[in-house]
């Protein structure tokens, strides 16, 4: 049961954050521990390397001011998989590992009326979640570290991964 | 002064009613045969920083890039601590002789011994130094017709300088680092050489846009207007508009020292850490020509390097640097600080690379796009475009023809 749990929550959390509706996304996050970020390793520099470190606060803030700043519009879209769910019935937590590929469909990010439309791969990696479980049903996200295996994502984003 | 109105295509295609020097012909960002040249006549004649020190911080540890369009190099650091660069070509068979982006030297590989750079394909085998140490069956093959000491790999000419850089230059009669730096960097020397650097950041994107484009976004700061998070943090601050910009010999041009306002930005603070010599929430920014820029905003300094690869494409790389005596707290701040505006998730570089890209789009040759314009004149001060202006002074001079007429 407790596994199921921790996979429609991350489902869930892939289904919102396609969609880009951040308030439910957060409203999937504990307001008070939640922490984000999206980190890899470069062997050019040979070591570790966060991209982006956020508190529930923080990435609201982010999200919250997306209208003002000049962005690349092309919806993401994360298709995950769920492949290892560790439960810690003390802690009343569990780690989960999924593999999330993030395709990228063209909008208005370069030639609109040659590319729009077209989807391709923009980066591979993997979410480890810490997710809280409240015991009557309900499960929250605590921490979410999208570890990349891409290193090159072009222009990037403005949008969380 | 005439009602504005559109222009017809006599009008459109007609230079601008400005000097020679405040315009540019769009040609010079989409015409390969200039592409070429300007590989030639700038990028294998011009200094640039490869990689920093601490990419390669122990003997035998080596960096591996590319220079001037598709030129393979190798950065290695030798037994007595000197890192020298050399064209990553065996002078055999031309294959690749170091495949990794880093490592080092002292871990075997499969066909060759530890300590030396060895071709996978015949297993000739370089040391730290750049001489030829072994050539499989040498006496049977070459009967003394040939030896290991003609066959050394092409060392290029490499300086540490500048926040400790590895700079590097592909022609053997260039001028001296210092001479080609014409005292550009003496306003931040402090804050880059009082004590180690360390670098906690490096991303690359290669991006669909001619270098110039890329490097212009730095040159000129008129564009602040596009960014949310600097006009917060900059031009509704006082003192915004007085800061000034000054060109050197040699194309490059500074942007002195300003002050931002980090807090202005919601979720934004003020940054307690900088560099040995920044002012709190100080930024200074400076442009070396033709390709890269080192940007001090506060508590992390910004290198970028552009590696064009055609004239519509262009590798960007980009490295984030702290003290190398930062505590981990320290360290943490320095790069959240980076990642908020210049990171591939940061609010301005996202921005700007679409910009630059759509600029690629709009001049794509036979496009319609003909000139562009650089013309502000303001005192020397932060919207003056004599960033552009002395970039395109130093491009003609070294190309034999005005960027206005190519």
């Amino acid at each position: 049961m407790s596994r199921q749990l921790v996979e429609a929550l991350v489902y869930e959390s892939c289904l919102a954050l396609n969609a880009e509706d951040w308030k439910a996304f957060l409203g999937m996050c504990e307001r008070d521990a939640f922490r984000y970020r999206i980190v890899n390793y470069s062997p050019e520099i040979r070591r570790e390397q966060c991209w982006m470190d956020r508190d529930w606060k923080g990435l609201k803030t982010l999200l919250d001011l997306l209208p003002r700043h000049n962005s690349d519009h092309s919806p993401l879209t994360r298709h995950a998989t769920v492949y290892r769910v560790v439960l810690d019935e003390e802690a009343k937590e569990a780690d989960a590992t999924t593999l999330v590929t993030i395709y990228r469909t063209e909008l208005d990010g370069g030639n609109s009326h040659f590319e729009s439309g077209q989807t391709s791969l923009f980066a591979v990696g993997k979410y480890e979640d810490r997710i809280r479980l409240d015991g009557e049903g309900g499960a929250k996200l605590v921490r979410r570290t999208v570890r990349l295996d891409t290193r090159q994502i072009g222009m990037g984003s403005h949008v969380p991964f | 002064m005439s009602e504005p109105t559109p222009r017809t295509f006599a009008q459109w295609t007609r230079p601008p009613v400005l000097p020679a020097s405040h315009f540019v012909d769009t040609r010079v960002y989409n015409d390969h045969g200039i592409f070429e040249e300007e590989i030639g006549r700038i990028f294998e004649r011009t200094w640039l920083p490869v990689c920093h020190e601490s990419e390669l911080p122990e003997p035998y540890d080596f960096r591996t890039a590319g220079i001037a369009g598709t030129k393979p190099i190798v950065m290695v650091r030798g037994p007595d601590g000197k890192i020298r660069t050399f064209l990553n070509i065996c002078p055999h068979r031309g294959n690749t002789i170091v495949r990794a982006p880093s490592g080092s030297l002292t871990r075997a590989e499969p066909s060759g011994n530890p300590k030396n750079m060895t071709c996978m394909f015949h297993g000739w085998q370089f040391d730290a130094m750049g001489r030829c140490v072994e050539i499989p069956r040498e006496e049977q093959g070459y009967q003394g017709r040939l030896c290991k000491s003609e066959v050394g790999l092409r060392e290029l000419r490499t300086e540490l300088a500048h926040g400790g850089f590895v700079w590097v230059n592909l022609d053997d009669g260039c001028e001296p680092l210092p001479d080609f730096i014409a005292g550009a960097f003496d306003f931040m020397a402090r804050e880059l050489d009082t004590e180690p650097l360390e670098i906690f950041h490096y991303q690359k994107a290669i991006i669909p846009t001619n270098y110039k484009l890329w490097h212009e976004t730095s040159r000129e700061f008129y564009h602040d207007y596009m960014h949310f998070h600097n006009r917060a943090t900059g031009m509704l601050q006082k003192g915004y508009f007085d800061r000034k910009y000054t060109a050197f010999r040699n194309g490059h041009a500074a942007t002195g020292l300003t002050t931002i306002a980090y807090e202005a930005y919601e979720g934004g603070k003020e940054r307690l850490l900088t560099f040995p010599g920044l002012p709190k929430n100080g930024w200074k920014q400076l442009n070396i020509f033709p390709a890269c820029t080192y940007s001090l905003r506060t508590s992390c300094l910004r290198v970028s390097v552009m590696t064009p690869i055609s004239e519509r494409e262009t590798l960007i790389e980009i490295r984030g640097l702290g003290l190398k005596r930062d505590t981990p707290e320290e360290r943490a701040e320095r790069i959240a600080d980076h990642d908020t505006i210049w990171g591939p998730f940061g609010r301005n570089l996202h921005e700007d690379l679409l910009a630059v890209r759509n600029q690629s789009v709009a001049m794509r040759e036979g496009s319609g796009s003909r000139y562009l314009i650089m013309a502000r004149e303001e005192n020397g001060t932060i919207h003056d475009e004599i960033g552009l202006r002395s970039y395109f002074a130093e491009w003609s001079r070294r190309m034999g023809r005005p960027a206005s007429d190519p």
